[in-house]
This record gives structure tokens, C-alpha cells and sequence, in this order.
């Protein structure tokens, strides 16, 4: 009966549209209450759930993307990716994918790199002759490879949800190559429908431009080494790293690039309050909401019943990707890790999956989930930065769903795609 | 009214006294706007302060060789600040994450109605929240923080005015859309007669 109350209140608060983080709070108040507990424990919970040490991390990555989205950063990374890539046919799609490779790197957020690099690229792909669906789809599935290239907060929030444990150094190693595969899958993709439409290339700019371009871009990057080679070498905690990482970014679009103006500053940290807010008191009503779904044993419950389904690893995965597409197209990312990691990563763990790949393959699929309506905030963002209609924009984005789709089931099969560089560094 | 164009659904009730009550309906928005920005303002300051903080620790650790050992705990303080007051703001802005979609399938009027429902059911919560966390600071209020010397009561402040904020930003925006709803609906049955 109090777990039909706890998901009873959750599932109606949700289809209310009470805030996914209040839905978990109300439920989880609820369902204390059914138990005889005093309902100051749903907030200690709370409260607790938020005073973790390596959480801190998360609003210096925030800080950090934001500072860079504000600071400039983009224009230099959009011209050294044009440099290298560009002059392969359909060059400013490849363009797009290979800075989003690199500008997901440093921030961490999808969202962060369609607002900075969908502004810059996607007008300029349209005045050079490409769809503005393209131009699009492009730049919305490819900002998904910045979720696992590390640094990411949210590979903290997957670690944090899964109870500690979870080495953070490892999973940002995990998520490189799995970034990678993802932005290849999509340029091949990407490289198949511009022959189709006969999309033009650019030309190479020489090697001196090149060099340029590059001296450019690499200050940037360099806040993507200091974080996560701070991380891999033991100089620096995530959290340290992560403050370290925004400092810098803040040092270097202020003096060195000298393109952050003091509103923009406001304007950064305003953002990364609201960011920051909105997935720390997830994580703190989650923990409340965790507690119970423990309590009343449901990872254990949904074991046994995919187990009586079949006992097949490789069905059980597909049946927890389709499961997790599926929620991923009615709810947001940041919820999901916090809901879906403590029911299944003990099934993953049961049928013998490292929990790090377990990690990479939760988030490539909750990422595909960040382009897909009815909930997509990625797919919203894009369409709205490169004004496009979603429907004209879903009409056309089949080749880059399939391209993820690939992707995800490498990374789901293939445990050597995530756990091979990790394994290295042990 | 801001929050009116933020939801770009409701407007300012129009029957009675239009005048006056458009004008309490405009100064209680803008209260409410202006205690919006003092929590997104305290939040931002916290964060900053929390970057400030803790670069004099990384500073202190790997350069002076000296760790200040009250940067953690304080971190661990601001971040309750930048979340859950922080999070009040986004009460008032709706930003926060949400499945909208259920609701926007029911069409009008029920749409609003479950809208206004949603608001205070999050209303009510800000009210048990508010008072279970004013008793956590009472318990709270003979202990101190370790490092900081200041009472564990300030760890779960914010966490009282989380709840006090909603409470009174998602309260009063589903109380206005429900006059809203009525206004409506003797609107249509004036029109119908």
C-alpha cells in the first residue's frame, strides 16, 4: 500500500505538471506519512541529500559552461572545427558535430551547446545553402556527445544516484570514446544525407589559418584538461577540479579573450543559479524518494519480474533501453538518472554489467531522450535558436535518431567501448 | 502582470471594481517579482561566494600549503542557499522541469483547472515544508556547525524559506487563476444569456 501511495501521488502529481523535483518531494511526504514517520524526515532527507561534498562539483561545472557559453569561447572553437573539417562535403555539418564534440567537452551541457554553437552555425549553414532542418537536426543530436564527453555533471548526478561507490575518474574516461562513437555515427550520417541533397564543402583555408585557429581554441580547451586531467592525475578532486575549471574559464574569457562583458557575467550566473537550483533539489527530493523505493524494494520487485520475462542479458538490456527511450520522450534527463539508476542498476549489476558502462549507456539513451517529443528539451531549444517548426524539423531527423540509435547499441554490447580506456588508467 | 505573461495563459480578472482590482492584482505581481529577484539575487551571490571561497581553498591547499578547513563546510552551506532558494525563483518563473504535457492534452478549460490544481498542491507542500523545516531549526538551533560556529539551524533555512517562497508564489498564481476560471465562466454564461 505505500508504495501504491508513493508511485500513486508521484504518477498524479505528474499529470498534474507539478514540478518532476516537488512530484518526488510530495510523494515521498506522502508515503512517509502512510508509514507513521514524522514528515520533517522527508526534509532531512532532503537537506542531506544535497550536503554531499562531490555535489559541489555540479555548480562549478554549471558556472563554468555558462562562463564559456557567455564568454566568447564558441566563435573560436566553431573556426578551428571549420579548419579541420570543413572542407568535406557537406563541411559545416561536420563543422557543427566536431565543435559540439569539443564545446561538450568543456561545458557539459547540451542545452549550453546548442544556445552557443545553433546561434553561430545554424544561420551561417542556412545562408551556404542548407535546409534550416538540417542545419537543425544537425546541431540538436550532435550537442547529445557533449552529456558523456567529460566533464559532465551529469555523470556526478549517475554517480551520486547510484549511491557512491562509482569511481567519477573512470566514468569521465568511460564516456570519451562513446563520445566519440557518437559524433562519428552522426557524421556519417550527416555525410550521407548532404550527398543526398548535394550540400556544398568549404573550402580549405591552408595550414597557416589552421594553426591560427587552433592557437585560438586551445586556451579554451584547456579547461576541459584541467578538470578532467586534474581529475585522472589525483592533483585535484571533481569538486576542486570543477572550481578550478570555472576560475580559469572566467580568468581566461575575461583577460585573455577579454569578450565578457559584466552583463553577460550577471547573465552567466544568473543562468547557473537557475540550472543549478533546479538539479540540486532534484537530487535532494530523490534522495527522499530513493530511500522509499528501497524501502519497499522495488529494484528487487522489477528484477524478478524482467527475470520471469526472460533471463536473457541481451533481452533484459533492450527491454531497459526501450523502457528508458520511452520515459526519456515524457521526462527531462536530470530526473530520469535520479528515478531510473536505483531500479536498474541492480538488474544490470544482477546480469553482470559494470555498472560504468551501465553509466554510459543510461546517459546515451536519455540523451537521444533530450531530442525526442513530446519532451525534448534539445529538440525545443534548436528548433527555437534556428527557427524551425519541430514537425518540419522531426520530418527530416530520422538519419541522425538511426545514427544515436547505433551508437547506443554499440555502447550497450560492446562493453570494451566504455570500459577499455578506463581499464587503462587502472 | 509578469507571472500573467510568463504562462502567457491567464489574464488580469476583469469584472467588479476593474480598476482596483486590476491595480491590487499589479502591486501584489510586483511584490511578488521583486521578492523573486532578492531570492535569485541571494542565490547568484552564494554562488559566487562559493567560487570565491573555494579558489582561496585551492589556493590555500596546493600553493600556500595551507588548507582552510572552514571552506568545506561553509561550501556545504552556501550550496543548501543556491538550491533551495534558488529553487523558489523557479517556482515563481516555472522554470523548474516539469511534464506539462498530460495537462496541455485536456484542452481548455480543464488544462487550467488541473494548472491551478497544480499550484496548490505545490502551495500545500510549501506549507508542510515550512513547517517541518522550522521544526528541524528549532531542534537545530542548540548545535552549532562544526568549523563555522553558527547554530545547524542555518543549514535548514533555506530550506524554510523554499517552502514559505513556493507557498506563496505557487498559492497566489493558482488562487488568481482560479478567480480567473470564474470570471470566465460567468463570462460565457452572461454571453449564453
Amino acid at each position: 500500500m505505500g508504495l501504491a501511495i508513493l508511485l500513486g501521488a508521484f504518477g498524479g502529481c505528474l499529470l498534474l505538471g507539478v514540478p518532476v523535483a516537488f512530484a518526488m518531494g510530495i510523494a515521498a511526504a506522502s508515503a512517509f506519512f502512510y508509514e507513521g514517520f514524522p514528515l520533517l524526515i522527508t526534509f532531512q532527507r532532503t537537506i542531506s541529500g544535497i550536503s554531499v561534498f562531490s555535489l559541489l562539483a555540479i555548480p562549478f561545472f554549471v558556472f563554468a559552461g555558462e562562463i564559456m557559453l557567455h564568454g566568447g569561447i564558441a566563435a573560436r572553437l566553431v573556426r578551428f572545427a571549420s579548419a579541420l573539417v570543413g572542407h568535406v562535403r557537406g563541411g559545416l555539418a561536420s563543422v557543427n558535430i566536431f565543435s559540439s564534440m569539443l564545446f561538450g567537452g568543456i561545458s557539459g551541457s547540451a542545452v549550453a551547446d546548442i544556445s552557443a554553437l545553433g546561434s553561430l552555425l545554424i544561420p551561417v549553414m542556412k545562408e551556404k545553402g542548407y535546409s534550416g532542418d538540417y542545419a537543425v537536426n544537425v546541431t540538436v543530436t550532435s550537442s547529445i556527445a557533449g552529456i558523456v564527453i567529460p566533464p559532465s555533471h551529469n555523470m556526478i548526478i549517475f554517480a551520486v544516484a547510484a549511491g557512491g561507490g562509482i569511481s567519477i575518474s573512470k566514468l569521465f574516461l568511460a564516456g570519451v570514446v562513446p563520445g566519440m562513437l557518437m559524433c562519428i555515427c552522426l557524421a556519417i550520417a550527416a555525410y550521407a544525407v548532404a550527398i543526398k541533397r548535394n550540400y556544398p564543402a568549404e573550402p580549405f583555408p591552408g595550414w597557416r589559418a589552421a594553426l591560427v585557429a587552433a592557437g585560438a581554441a586551445i586556451p579554451g580547451l584547456i579547461t576541459a584538461v584541467i578538470i578532467v586531467g586534474g581529475v585522472l592525475s589525483g592533483v585535484f578532486t571533481v569538486t576542486e577540479s570543477g572550481a578550478f575549471g570555472a576560475i580559469y574559464a572566467l580568468a581566461l574569457t575575461v583577460f585573455a579573450y577579454r569578450s565578457l562583458s559584466w552583463t553577460s557575467f550577471v547573465t552567466a550566473v544568473t543562468s547557473a543559479v537557475r540550472t543549478t537550483s533546479m538539479v540540486m533539489i532534484l537530487i535532494g527530493f530523490a534522495s527522499a524518494f530513493a530511500y522509499l523505493l528501497a524501502l519497499y524494494q522495488v529494484p528487487t520487485l522489477l528484477t524478478n519480474l524482467l527475470v520471469t520475462i526472460s533471463d536473457n542479458p541481451i533481452i533484459i538490456l533492450l527491454m531497459i533501453n526501450v523502457m528508458l527511450l520511452m520515459l526519456g520522450m515524457i521526462m527531462d534527463m536530470a530526473a530520469l538518472i535520479l528515478i531510473c539508476t536505483p531500479i536498474f542498476l541492480p538488474i544490470a549489476r544482477e546480469i553482470g554489467m559494470d555498472p560504468i558502462q551501465f553509466g554510459i549507456m543510461l546517459l546515451v539513451n536519455l540523451g537521444l531522450g533530450l531530442c525526442t517529443p513530446p519532451v525534448g528539451t534539445c529538440l525545443f531549444v534548436g528548433c527555437a535558436v534556428g527557427k524551425v517548426k519541430i514537425e518540419q524539423a522531426l520530418r527530416t531527423i530520422w538519419p541522425f535518431y538511426l545514427a544515436l540509435l547505433v551508437a547506443l547499441i554499440l555502447v550497450t554490447y560492446v562493453p570494451a567501448i566504455s570500459l577499455t580506456l578506463p581499464a587503462m588508467f587502472d | 502582470m509578469a507571472f500573467v505573461r510568463a504562462t502567457g495563459r491567464f489574464q488580469t480578472p476583469r469584472v467588479g471594481n476593474v480598476s482596483e482590482e486590476t491595480q491590487s492584482v499589479g502591486a501584489l505581481t510586483r511584490t511578488l517579482n521583486v521578492l523573486s529577484k532578492i531570492c535569485l539575487f541571494a542565490s547568484s551571490f552564494s554562488l559566487v561566494l562559493l567560487v570565491v571561497i573555494f579558489g582561496w581553498l585551492v589556493f590555500g591547499r596546493y600553493v600556500l600549503n595551507v588548507t582552510p578547513t572552514w571552506v568545506e563546510q561553509l561550501s556545504l552551506l552556501l550550496v543548501g542557499y543556491i538550491t533551495f532558494v534558488g529553487s523558489a525563483t523557479g517556482v515563481r518563473e516555472n522554470s523548474h522541469l516539469g511534464v506539462t504535457l498530460f495537462r496541455e492534452m485536456l484542452g481548455s478549460p480543464y488544462c487550467e483547472i488541473a494548472s491551478a490544481l497544480a499550484d496548490l498542491i505545490l502551495a500545500a507542500f510549501g506549507v508542510v515544508m515550512m513547517v517541518a523545516c522550522l521544526e528541524l531549526m528549532q531542534f537545530g538551533w542548540s548545535t552549532d556547525l562544526p568549523m563555522l560556529n553558527i547554530p545547524e539551524s542555518f543549514r535548514t533555512l533555506p530550506a524554510f524559506l523554499c517552502g514559505a517562497f513556493s507557498c506563496l508564489f505557487a498559492g497566489t498564481r493558482g488562487v488568481l487563476q482560479i478567480i480567473q476560471l470564474f470570471h470566465t465562466a460567468d463570462a460565457s454564461d452572461e454571453r449564453s444569456l
